[in-house]
């Protein structure tokens, strides 16, 4: 029916890089439909679970009546919090139950868990429950929250386990700051000084796939499937909230359907395994697309950044500062870090030799915001490249010269002190600007907008073992968790390239607990960095071993004993060989082939700045930069931008997987589009979502999608193997920012509030009323 | 609230099914979607269901080789009609050229949208076999892709049609 494909001469025309040698281990079970993801596992007398929510997003409960639930046919348990340990939890401010007790934070908070034999009964039984509420004044708005005398959502913080370093008092559920030289003092001698306001909306993750979890006890055993992005994290909140042992629990991910951060955390296997238990049965939870938005404590931050910024006579930054408060929402998820994040993102990637930011995580009886693909940074590198481009108007310079003049470059120090000896980042100004042709001539309805950002590396533990079997084809056994990236799925060609064999002649073990060593998951852009360097350092144990049998059967010394192209052969003698199936079959008979690696832990970079509420975020390993530039077109009439094309260009180090790393730009840069125009989340008074389904929530379609033309900056090699740092985060940080200044130059000055809606952008071009904060604020 | 009722038989149909030519006896509640019933009484899984509301389109099967979300399609109204799963697309030995071009292109991320993806391209080329890059990304416009920013997806339908003018990344650098 189609001609054969040719998948060579198209990445060969595609990118720079090395054509890819394999496709993903993972891809047939894709395509063809068999490959199982969590809400596909059926077990033998599986019940259906459903959660009560509070629909209410602060009260108190006074009444709590479970007993109608409990005479509906088919169920067989309902839980509350008076059903498990009574244990708080939640990495850094221990704010949580599984359960509500005495009251409710945010609407989708948890007040009951039923399972039952059908979907249908579940629903009735969650339905017949019986709660009487006591309405508490809800906490909405960031800067009302931090004022003295506003209601607290947490009035009993200061009484709550918190880890050291963060800084919680109030609604404030943390606290950091960056401090530079002396930012007030160099501000003053500044020739020209900008302030800028910004707000941002939040928004969602939005993976296509809805979480599902299915729970079962086999005696005192617990195996848990789960669509998480952390397995391990899963393991370890089942295991603390429930208060069982970890060699008991084991979480397997099938397929995961993607998760963008959204999936990242604890979050309901511990419910799901306390039904199970409870009613003695397998039991699965699927989530509905409108519970997938509302209930997951992951959602990408609200955020409003303050930002002021000195210029000497040259056009170099002086002093930089900034404020920042950011909608933690009701419960701290894993934000305990973000503020030192955003500063860090509101600080850039410039040489600043003044700094002071300080940013606030805020409660609010909001849904918990958490880890989302780069979190904090699309909006703040938005807030702070919008600025970039004032600075640049306000002095009458390029900003694109204004970037390369101010940014981060080889031997320069950066906004935090961190000292970079090999950045990318000019040559990525380069490449961006080059990719989409800026300062050609384009029609009055056209513009190209440019912005830099960039992200940190993160080294996490992480463990895998490497064993080649009697038919010397190979295993790669790994606690590393595929979301998609296809991170998981170049382990193989790692091992590969250690061991001279095919990334084809490796199977993948993987997301499984109780099968691979540790590994932090599909988080922080990790997997490669990390997990890889396990992998290296299990497949050179392998090799070691290769050698040593190779070395006895060709009467060489092993050192002298090279593997490729799947034989071992002795230096200079290449006709002295035997083939790693005859070594592997050798093996099988005495000493197996097994090697075990765990990534050493990289160097910490020094910070030279001084931090209050410090979380290590101020210093990073392999910083990752980045510069989008984009081709815009806006329709005067209905405020709808159209993006034309993105040039993206990225220095993440080396580059391993060129069709992984590809498709992390591609994809990061649609979801800066979304976020740039479309993607918001809409709350009334209360905190209640407006908008949790996909036709009010607007996603990018192929039919929006904008031309992504793609350039690898390798020239600063980073921590990871081979010299590669993380990347699929980074895509995600600098596009809407680029949107943003493409619009500016149409409309003349930019818009204030993210995202830039079609009704934004109209108001702004037709000079009408803008009721936004970002405007209210500007003008104040 | 009014409660659902979950052992009301009264609404149980019996019927027929052809799924991928095979047909399958059914007995289900009336308003059962297409969906529910390919997943849970057919037992094929690779239909997905991503929203239950025609937004995503992760659930699209062929009906009578037009493309449905089977999420919002009753599966009774099938009788006498040929269902198409992505499970139906492949040969026996080998994946079907669109899978295969699918996965070289990289077009394939976290695999969630990708049997909805395929049923909707393998519709479109059969209206249109020659589809131009704006024909591809308005025929696939109905199927979310959170990971993949739809570039590799529209470069492998125009690699798969033979068409190479795509300016999707697809074009040697000048």
């Amino acid at each position: 029916m189609f001609p054969p494909p040719d998948p060579v001469s198209y990445y060969q025309a595609m990118t720079a890089v090395d054509v890819p040698r394999f496709v993903r281990a993972d891809g047939p079970d894709k395509v063809t439909g068999s490959g199982r993801y969590a809400a596909d596992l059926q077990q033998p007398g599986m019940l259906h679970a459903k959660f009560l929510y509070a629909g209410r997003t602060h009260a108190r409960i006074t009444r709590l009546n479970t007993e109608p639930a409990r005479t509906i046919p088919g169920v067989l348990a309902v839980l509350t919090a008076a059903d498990v340990p009574d244990v708080r939890y939640s990495p850094g401010v221990a704010d949580r139950r599984l359960f509500a007790t005495d009251v409710v934070r945010y609407e989708s908070e948890i007040v009951a868990a039923v399972a039952a034999t059908s979907v249908e009964a579940a629903e009735a039984a969650v339905a017949a429950i019986e709660v009487d509420y006591e309405p508490l004044e809800p906490v909405t708005e960031l800067e009302a929250a931090l004022a003295d005398g506003s209601p607290l959502v947490h009035p009993d913080l200061d009484s709550y386990d918190i880890d050291d370093g963060i800084v919680a008092h109030g609604n404030t559920a943390g606290f950091s700051s960056i401090e530079l030289g002396d930012a007030p003092a160099a501000m003053a001698t500044a020739a020209t000084v900008v302030s800028s306001c910004y707000v941002a909306d939040s928004c969602h993750a939005a993976p296509i796939e809805p979480r599902a979890i299915v729970a079962q006890w086999e005696g005192e055993k617990l195996t848990v499937w789960s669509s998480t992005q952390v397995p391990f994290d899963a393991r370890a909140g089942i295991c603390q909230t429930l208060q069982l042992p970890t060699n008991r629990v084991r979480v397997i991910v099938p397929h995961l359907g993607g998760g963008f951060g959204g999936k990242c955390g604890f979050h309901f296997e511990a419910h799901i395994a306390a039904l199970a238990r409870a009613a003695r049965r397998p039991v699965k939870l699927v989530f509905s697309r409108r519970e997938e938005f509302m209930v997951p404590d992951r959602r990408r931050e609200g955020m409003i950044v303050d930002i002021t910024t000195g210029l000497d006579d040259n056009g170099h930054i002086v002093a930089r500062t900034g404020w920042i408060a950011i909608d933690n929402g009701a419960y701290i998820a894993d934000c305990a870090f973000f503020p030192q994040l955003a500063a860090m993102h509101v600080a850039g990637p410039y040489q600043v030799p003044n700094l002071q930011v300080e940013a606030h995580l805020v409660y609010t009886n909001h849904q918990p915001s958490g880890s989302v693909r780069a979190p904090t940074a699309p909006q703040a590198c938005w807030a702070l490249e919008s600025h970039t481009d004032e600075l640049a108007a306000t002095i009458g310079m390029d900003p694109v010269e204004f970037r390369r003049l101010n940014g981060i470059d080889n031997d320069t120090v950066g906004p935090s002190g961190q000292h970079y000896e090999r950045t990318g980042l000019q040559e990525c100004i380069t490449a961006a600007t080059e990719l989409v042709g800026y300062g050609r001539d384009l029609p009055e309805d056209e513009a190209i907008g440019v912005a830099i950002g960039w992200w940190p590396s993160f080294s996490m533990p992480a463990g895998a073992y490497v064993k080649i079997d009697d038919d010397g084809a190979g295993q790669i056994i790994t606690g590393a968790q595929e979301c998609g990236t296809g991170a998981v799925m170049t382990l193989r060609q790692l091992a590969a390239d250690e061991l001279g064999m095919d990334p084809e002649d490796f199977q993948l073990v993987y997301q499984d607990t109780s099968a691979g060593p540790y590994d932090t998951g599909a988080t922080g852009s990790q997997t490669l960095f990390n997990n890889g360097r396990a992998v290296v350092g299990a497949a050179r144990q392998v090799a070691e071993q290769l050698k040593a049998l190779a070395a006895g059967q060709l009467e060489a010394a092993p050192a002298d004993i090279v593997l490729a192209d799947g034989v071992g052969s002795v230096v200079g003698s290449p006709g002295a060989s035997v083939s790693i199936a005859e070594l592997a079959a050798t093996a099988a008979g005495g000493e197996l082939l097994l090697g075990h690696g765990s990534g050493s832990p990289t160097q910490a970079p020094e910070v030279g700045a001084t931090c209050v509420g410090d979380q290590g975020m101020a210093a990073w390993v392999s910083p990752q930069v980045s510069c989008h530039a984009v081709h815009i077109r806006l329709d005067p009439d209905t405020g709808v931008v159209r993006v034309l094309k993105v040039g993206a260009a990225h220095d993440s180090g080396r580059i391993i997987n060129p069709m992984g790393a590809l498709g992390q730009v591609h994809g990061g840069v649609i979801m800066g589009v979304g976020q740039a125009l479309t993607e918001i989340t809409v709350y009334d008074h209360d905190g209640h979502q407006l908008n949790p389904m996909l036709l009010e929530y607007k996603l990018q379609t192929a039919a929006d999608g904008p031309e992504i033309e793609v350039k690898f900056i390798e020239s600063a090699p980073g921590d990871g193997p081979g010299g590669a740092k993380g990347l699929a985060e980074a895509p995600n940080v600098a596009t809407a920012a680029a949107i943003a200044n493409g619009l500016a130059r149409l409309i003349g000055h930019p818009v204030r509030h993210l995202p830039m809606t079609a009704e934004r952008v109209w108001t702004e071009l037709t000079g009408g009323i803008d009721s936004t904060d970002a405007t209210k604020r500007q003008e104040a | 609230m009014t409660q659902p009722s979950p052992t009301n038989l009264s609404n149980r149909l019996g019927y027929e099914l052809e799924v991928n030519g095979v047909r399958y006896p059914i007995t289900a509640d009336a308003g059962r979607s297409l969906l529910s019933v390919i997943r849970n009484e057919v037992g094929l899984t690779g239909t997905k269901e991503g929203c239950d509301d025609c937004e995503c389109g992760a659930c699209m099967v062929l009906v009578d080789g037009r493309p449905v979300n089977s999420c919002s399609f009753l599966a009774a109204q099938c009788q006498g009609r040929s269902v198409t799963t992505v499970e139906g697309l492949a040969g026996d030995d080998r994946l079907h050229p669109l899978q295969q071009v699918l996965l070289d292109a990289g077009g394939v991320q976290c695999g969630f949208c990708t049997p909805g993806m395929l049923i909707s391209t393998h519709a479109l080329l059969t209206v249109n076999p020659d589809p131009n890059e704006e024909d591809v990304r308005i025929g696939l416009s109905g199927n979310l892709c959170r990971c993949t920013g739809y570039t590799n997806i529209v470069a492998a339908v125009l690699q798969a049609t033979g068409t190479r003018e795509s300016n999707a990344g697809a074009e040697p650098e000048a």
